[in-house]
């Protein structure tokens, strides 16, 4: 049996962006859900890309990609540093813990 | 050739961002530089007025937006000469009125935006550029009201100031999108040559609804609690919303628009209405305040309202005209006000008294102003409300005519209560005061000068805007021959027996103590504000409750928010799976 590349991209994006959202949903701990969200991003710029494919517009997706790349990257690093300060600061990585705001 | 019109916009908005940028570190250069830079934008204010026609300003923009046009005929020019003038004169004042207060930058950079903003929202002539402006005036508004940031009062004034003129807004956008839809143009001219091209339904509705966000922006009925609210504000502030900016905008939508919605059934009638009610119920409330801003707050209102009825009764040239002089005695009222408030701690008119003695130059032109408001001959409010009450005798409805000459008598009494309270009478307490200082006397005098002669701009000013505005109706006649017209007609002396039955009752209120105890539940009523602050309560609590249970869906969880976004998500794709 032979899949398609535009088959098996399609499968990826849903499949990165589900464990993404999965994780999102289900994960209480912050550095998880970092992890998540960034395994969702990965699923959409593969989505990115292959809609550039099916358009004849490949380059731009692909220089559109490389830029979420490059945005998504200071989210990771911004989000693990909060984390970090979070941890410092209420002593739990627990978002149910955390999130004051709802009080 | 220098294009004036986008000058007038520019300089004072490239004001605002110096003033913001130079910070707070040099007050009194930051006063210097609002005053040249108000000053400035006068310049050219002044200059297009004697620019015997229209100017056109285009900004090509194209696509949605339509090309920004800008349209200086003779109501636009008026306007912005109005707001920039008077404007620079609030400014001048606040030299020494703010003097010492903390973040100037802030107040004059924010006066500045208003000026310009007001300039634009007069001179644009594409709808969506209008509701731009709009919505300008009505932030700038907001943040000045709330100028004093600590002060919760002030904070509600200029939350509530927002909230309701965001209502008048609405209206408008609505009115633009509506114009868009069906002619896909915004532009003001066309739409008032041919008012024909939208079905009679829909002009109806645009011309309603223009009335609601006139009625909004002017503070008129059901509308008209934001202003006096709006009075925790700097008097300058005051001076500038009430005079120069902001509330001028509601009666110049409806003159702007006359010749369109002239025709629309009942639109004239409601007009006169919203004016009549909001003219009578503000005088019975002015009546009734003990705050001398208030007071002012609801005079303003009530003459407002005349405005509104000049418009429904076609007299779209008297209406402008009492705008003029309106403009220069409130601006007068309220800067002299200010000058007594600062010296003398309190609003409250109860513990002034006697304070003429002490402060004859601010006495003097307050007694001006006052005289102007009451409409005593010689001086222009007398003119411009006879012009108005003379137009509204001609529109027909006589019920309506005789509203607004006994509201002219409660204003000649309102106003007299307001001078003796303040100026004559016994002192209730040993205050030392001073008279106005140097930069608020320059801007009392010229103020002062003007409710005596802005009358003789009469003629002029109806050639002006004669030429430039053909479908106004509006026809040009030497000053000497308006002021023959008040003269000669019957209406003037019924009008001016209402003001000396309104003085003649101050002077003998003590004889009328029985008819004034009889009268006390109005009064009442008139202190409640008629119940419409309750009605507002009601709607801010309703408002709440709403809130309150909608609050149930924020859970406050990360994972619960998750799943909301991927739920939509979902919902998402099935509409476009299912939709093709």
């Amino acid at each position: 049996m032979t899949v398609s590349v535009a088959v098996a991209s399609v499968c990826a994006v849903f499949g990165l962006v589900g464990i993404g959202f999965y994780g999102l949903m289900m994960s209480r701990n912050l550095i998880k859900a970092v992890v998540a969200l960034q395994i969702a991003v990965k699923g959409v710029l593969v989505a990115m890309v292959l809609a550039g494919k099916l358009n004849s517009q490949l380059a731009v997706a692909q220089s559109m990609a490389l830029t979420v790349l490059v945005a998504d990257t200071i989210v990771a690093v911004l989000g693990l540093a909060l984390a970090v300060q979070i941890r410092r600061h209420f002593g739990s990585l627990d978002t149910t813990e955390i999130s004051t705001l709802r009080k | 050739m220098l294009e004036l019109v986008p000058l007038i916009i520019a300089i004072p908005w490239f004001g605002a961002v110096v003033l913001w940028l130079t910070g707070d570190s040099h007050p009194r250069r930051l006063g210097w530089m609002a005053m040249i830079f108000s000053l400035a934008s006068a310049i050219p204010a002044i200059l297009m007025i004697f620019e015997p026609t229209a100017i056109d300003f285009v900004i090509p923009i194209g696509g949605v937006f339509g090309d920004f046009t800008f349209h200086a005929d003779g109501l636009g020019k008026f306007l912005a000469a109005v707001a920039t003038i008077i404007g620079a004169l609030a400014v001048i004042f606040s030299q020494d009125y703010m003097a010492g207060q903390a973040q100037l930058a802030r107040y004059y950079a924010f006066i500045l935006f208003f000026i310009g903003g007001m300039a634009g929202l007069v001179l644009a002539s594409n709808l969506l550029l209008v509701f731009f402006f709009w919505e300008i005036t009505a932030l700038c508004s907001y943040a000045l009201i709330s100028f004093n940031n600590d002060d919760p009062k002030a904070v509600a004034g200029g939350m509530k100031a927002l909230v309701m003129t965001q209502l008048g807004g609405i209206g408008l956008l609505v009115g633009a999108l509506l114009l868009y839809s069906q002619t896909g143009s915004y532009d003001i001219q066309t739409f008032i040559h041919t008012p024909g091209v939208l079905s009679p339904q829909l002009l109806s509705l645009m011309a309603y609804v223009f009335l609601i966000a006139a009625a909004a922006k002017s503070a008129q009925f059901p509308f008209q609690t934001w202003l006096p609210d709006a009075m925790e504000a700097p008097s300058p502030i005051s001076a500038l919303i009430h005079a120069a900016t902001m509330v001028n905008a509601g009666v110049y939508l409806l003159a702007r628009f006359y010749p369109a919605f002239a025709a629309v059934p009942g639109w004239r009638l409601a007009v006169m209405l919203v004016g009549a009610i909001s003219a009578v119920l503000a005088a019975l409330m002015a009546l009734a305040a003990n705050d001398l801003k208030r007071v002012l707050a609801y005079s303003t209102v009530s003459q407002l309202g005349y405005m509104f009825y000049a418009v429904g009764a076609g007299g779209v040239f008297a209406s402008q005209f009492h705008l003029m002089s309106h403009a220069v005695f409130k601006a007068l009222l309220f800067l002299a006000a200010g000058a007594v408030i600062h010296v003398a701690g309190t609003r409250d008119m109860r513990q002034m008294g006697g304070f003429g003695k002490q402060m004859p130059l601010v006495r003097t032109v307050f007694v001006l102003g006052a005289l102007s408001l009451a409409g005593i001959p010689i001086m222009n409010g007398f003119w411009s409300k006879e012009l108005v009450l003379e137009a509204g005798l001609h529109s027909g409805a006589l019920w309506l005519y005789a509203l607004m000459v006994f509201t002219a008598g409660l204003t000649a009494l309102y106003t007299c209560r307001c001078v003796w309270m303040v100026f004559y009478g016994e002192p209730h307490q040993e205050r030392h005061l001073h008279d106005a200082p140097s930069y608020m006397r320059w801007a009392l005098i010229p103020l002062a000068a003007g409710t005596l002669l802005t009358t003789l701009m009469a003629g002029p000013f109806s050639r002006m805007l004669e030429r430039t505005l053909p479908d106004h109706g509006i026809h040009a006649e030497t000053t000497f021959h308006w002021l023959m017209e008040v003269v000669s007609a019957p209406a003037t002396l019924i009008a001016l027996a209402a003001v000396a039955i309104g003085i003649a009752a101050w002077g003998w209120r003590g004889r009328f103590g029985g008819l004034a105890r009889g009268l006390r539940w109005v009064m009442h009523l008139a202190d409640n504000s008629f119940g419409f602050e309750t009605i507002n309560h009601q709607v801010v609590a309703q408002v709440n409750r709403s809130a309150e249970t909608l609050r149930l869906t924020q859970t406050g969880y990360l994972n619960w928010n998750v799943a909301g976004i991927t739920f939509g998500l979902v919902v998402v794709l099935v509409l476009l799976a299912v939709g093709g």
